[in-house]
């Protein structure tokens, strides 16, 4: 049987249509958790986000099949006809901890080094603890987790950059402009990366935001959705040079804004710096303004260049995050393993107290009453020193492989014959009680 | 304290190289040990210098401004510490490489023909002349600043026009943090050369017979500060931005380096003293 068990569908695994059936609000995981508990799990977290779906738990008994799982899901989510086994993948033990401890490091991500997911495998843990579905092991494997993204983010450059469009325009304007409160920006246009950068600029301080379109109505709707004002699109040329920001994207075949007009948009503006983002296909703003001094053009291929650097260079920090996450791994098992040889320790020592007490009880009158105390101490001393290797070896002297652990204990049980148990390893793992010293 | 001199005059070129590749390693290998040590080793090193010239103005009874080589550790000393405040003080923190390599170098130049002379000339024991080369050093240590943000202004400008979007790219501080900073320094040092020149030509009739305000030196001294001056007028009047600014901040500073050297060493006729 296995200890640690995780199920789930991905990016990786699934198309969207299946990650979106599959896919749980905040209310269906706090159903969903106590009826898998009472079906399949001692302890269970479940994590939904638009990525994935995947659950993480201490199996009841032998480790349910991923028949019975996908079928509990389609039973819980209606109809699932399009959900196969094959879009699961499936992770036991070691495998189980290092899947979540990569959810929680941003490497799993589609976006790789996103930063959201944290807050999200921080959230999952919340609401397995409010539904009471956390155990002992269970917790310590999430709060190894989170330690782990929280190093992560602040060991490596995994997040650093941008690596969407809209966000690489972002990361240019700053590279211009030393302050964007006090800029104002364009928008030509509607499309959902113009939008989306809007947006972006909006959350790094920009507060005047203009709208031009061709239809009056549909600027008129956008300004309602992001504030600002709306720019007649026939006076364009005009108004062009209020703003320090110009996002297009127009579907037209000729340009929106010529050289021409760019040079007299440059006098209006007494030369400051004006930084142009063009996303529209074919494209709206003439190339040739970039050449004009002080006016940065910038399209959706440059974009894309400073989007391709970004993610090599996440890329790049992969081997620096695998090395925490192996890190952080080890000193889970490492934890997980004492606490699997814990009972077996107890067993001895107390197979051992029992002994040496009755055996000085039995012999202790031969002794002067002032030598008894020299006798309790004498003994003690020499239980402890033949119980220490075995001790050292069961809390220390573990190997990584669950199986090994397991069979060492079973042998030290076995040579100190302590009483046979049906699993004498998982008693302590799992169930009600709270890990009173998981605090991390 | 000779000895000491003498071996701090070795240590400090060393000290001022060891704080440069720190902060090179800093901003072009991404090295967190160097990112963090390069402040306080730059910090150490001041104290040092600063040392260096206390010692040196008390043993042989005379400030450290009466040889060029003297003079170019002092500029080496302002650059530094005008770049030491700005980092304490701005979001400059990768550009000190650039800055920096210029305190090595006027180091380097320094320890390299510095003499420990007990005499000097009369003449150079003024107070007169103290103020007049310290104002006037402090104005080309921060116009050297502002030419090295012109520097920077000028290669994040092309790099972001061509869409390269290197190191230079990736390190440094915005467009206009670097223009803010190369103005900022600009309107200090010429600040600075003013008072200079006003306290020049005031003492001049007190310390040479022979003297004339058509030598070389003034002359030169003369167009820098008309340079920037005007450069600073084009600012104000004709809103000049950007590009052009920095690239006349930069002439500038190639014509003030020129006046140092060049002229002072071969053509001026009195302004020689040393």
């Amino acid at each position: 049987m296995k200890l640690l068990f995780n199920i789930g569908v991905s990016h990786r695994t699934a198309p969207i249509d299946v990650r979106e059936r599959l896919w749980l609000s905040e209310e269906e995981v706090r159903t969903a958790l106590p009826k898998l508990r009472a079906s399949f799990f001692k302890e269970c977290v479940v994590l939904s986000t638009c990525n994935r779906t995947e659950l993480y738990g201490v199996p009841n008994g032998e480790t349910p099949g991923v028949d019975s799982l996908r079928k509990f899901f389609s039973d819980f989510k209606g109809d699932n006809s399009y959900v196969r086994s094959e879009h699961f993948y499936l992770h036991e033990d070691r495998e189980a901890a290092r899947q979540l401890f990569r959810v929680a490091s941003g490497i799993d991500s589609m976006m790789l080094g996103d930063v959201q997911v944290l807050g999200q495998v921080k959230a999952a843990y919340l609401l397995a603890e409010e539904c009471r579905t956390l155990g002992l092991l269970s917790t310590k494997l999430f709060q190894a987790a989170l330690h782990t993204g929280k190093r992560v983010r602040s060991e490596t450059k995994i997040s650093e950059g941008a690596i969407s469009i809209s966000f690489g325009a972002v990361e240019l304007a700053g590279k211009i402009f030393a302050d964007l409160h006090t800029k104002t920006v364009l928008l030509i246009g509607a499309g959902k990366t113009s939008e989306l950068t809007v947006k972006h600029l909006r959350s790094k301080g920009i507060r005047d935001i203009l709208v031009s379109n061709r239809t009056r109505g549909k600027a008129e709707e956008l300004v309602q959705r992001f504030g600002g004002k709306v720019v007649d699109f026939q006076n364009l040329r005009d108004e062009v040079h209020i703003a320090d920001i110009v996002i297009s994207s127009v579907e037209s075949p000729s340009y929106t804004l010529t050289a021409n007009d760019l040079s007299y948009v440059m006098k209006q503006r007494g030369s400051q710096p004006l930084f142009l983002i063009d996303i529209g296909v074919p494209r709206n703003i003439d190339p040739e303004s970039n050449k004009i001094e002080n006016v940065f053009l910038h399209d959706i291929d440059t974009l894309q260049v400073i989007v391709d650097k970004n993610l090599v260079k996440r890329s790049g920090e992969l081997p620096k995050v695998e090395r925490i996450i192996a890190e952080e791994l080890e000193r889970f098992l490492q934890w997980q393993h004492t606490l699997q040889a814990n009972p077996t320790i107890e067993g001895l020592r107390s197979m051992a107290e029992k002994i040496r007490q009755q055996e000085v009880h039995k012999h202790q009158n031969r002794f002067r009453p002032e030598e008894r105390e020299n006798l309790d101490v004498l003994t003690k001393r020499i239980v402890n020193k033949l119980l220490h290797g075995p001790i050292s070896s069961l809390r220390y002297g573990l190997g990584d492989q669950d199986d090994e652990t397991r069979s060492l204990i079973l042998a030290v049980r076995k040579l100190f014959g302590l009483a046979h148990r049906e699993n004498p390893i998982s008693e302590n793992v799992g169930g009600d009680d709270r890990n009173p010293d998981g605090g991390s | 304290m000779k000895p000491f001199l003498e071996i701090t005059a070795y240590v400090l070129p060393i000290l001022y190289f060891v704080t440069v590749w720190l902060y090179a390693r800093g901003f072009f290998s991404d090295e967190r040990l160097a990112d963090r040590l390069k402040t306080p080793f730059l910090g150490v090193t001041l104290l040092l210098h600063l040392l260096y010239f206390i010692i040196r103005t008390n043993s042989l009874h005379h400030p450290p401004i009466t040889s060029i080589f003297e003079l170019m550790s002092v500029l080496a000393f302002s650059i530094a510490v005008a770049y030491f405040y700005l980092e304490t003080r701005t979001s400059v923190r990768g550009t000190g490489y650039f800055i920096l390599n210029l305190s090595f170098f006027f180091q380097l130049l320094s320890s390299l023909f510095i003499r420990n002379e007990l005499d000097v000339k009369p003449v150079l024991r003024s107070n007169w002349l103290g103020f007049h080369v310290t104002s006037a050093l402090l104005g080309y240590a921060a116009i050297a600043i502002s030419a090295v943000y012109g520097f920077l202004y000028l290669m994040l400008y092309h790099e972001i026009k061509a869409s390269r979007f290197g190191v230079i790219y990736k390190k440094l501080p915005s467009l206009e943090v670097l223009e803010g900073l190369s103005f900022r320094a600009t309107l200090f040092g010429f600040t600075l050369l003013t008072i200079a020149m006003i306290l020049g030509v005031l003492w001049l009739p007190q310390a040479f017979e022979n003297y004339s305000y058509l030598d070389s030196k003034l002359i030169g001294t003369l167009l820098i500060w008309l340079l920037y001056g005007g450069g600073l007028l084009a600012k104000r009047i004709a809103g000049w931005k950007g590009r052009k600014m920095m690239i006349l901040s930069l002439s500038a500073f190639g014509l003030a380096l020129f006046s140092l050297s060049i002229i002072n060493i071969f053509f001026s006729e009195f302004h020689t003293f040393y």
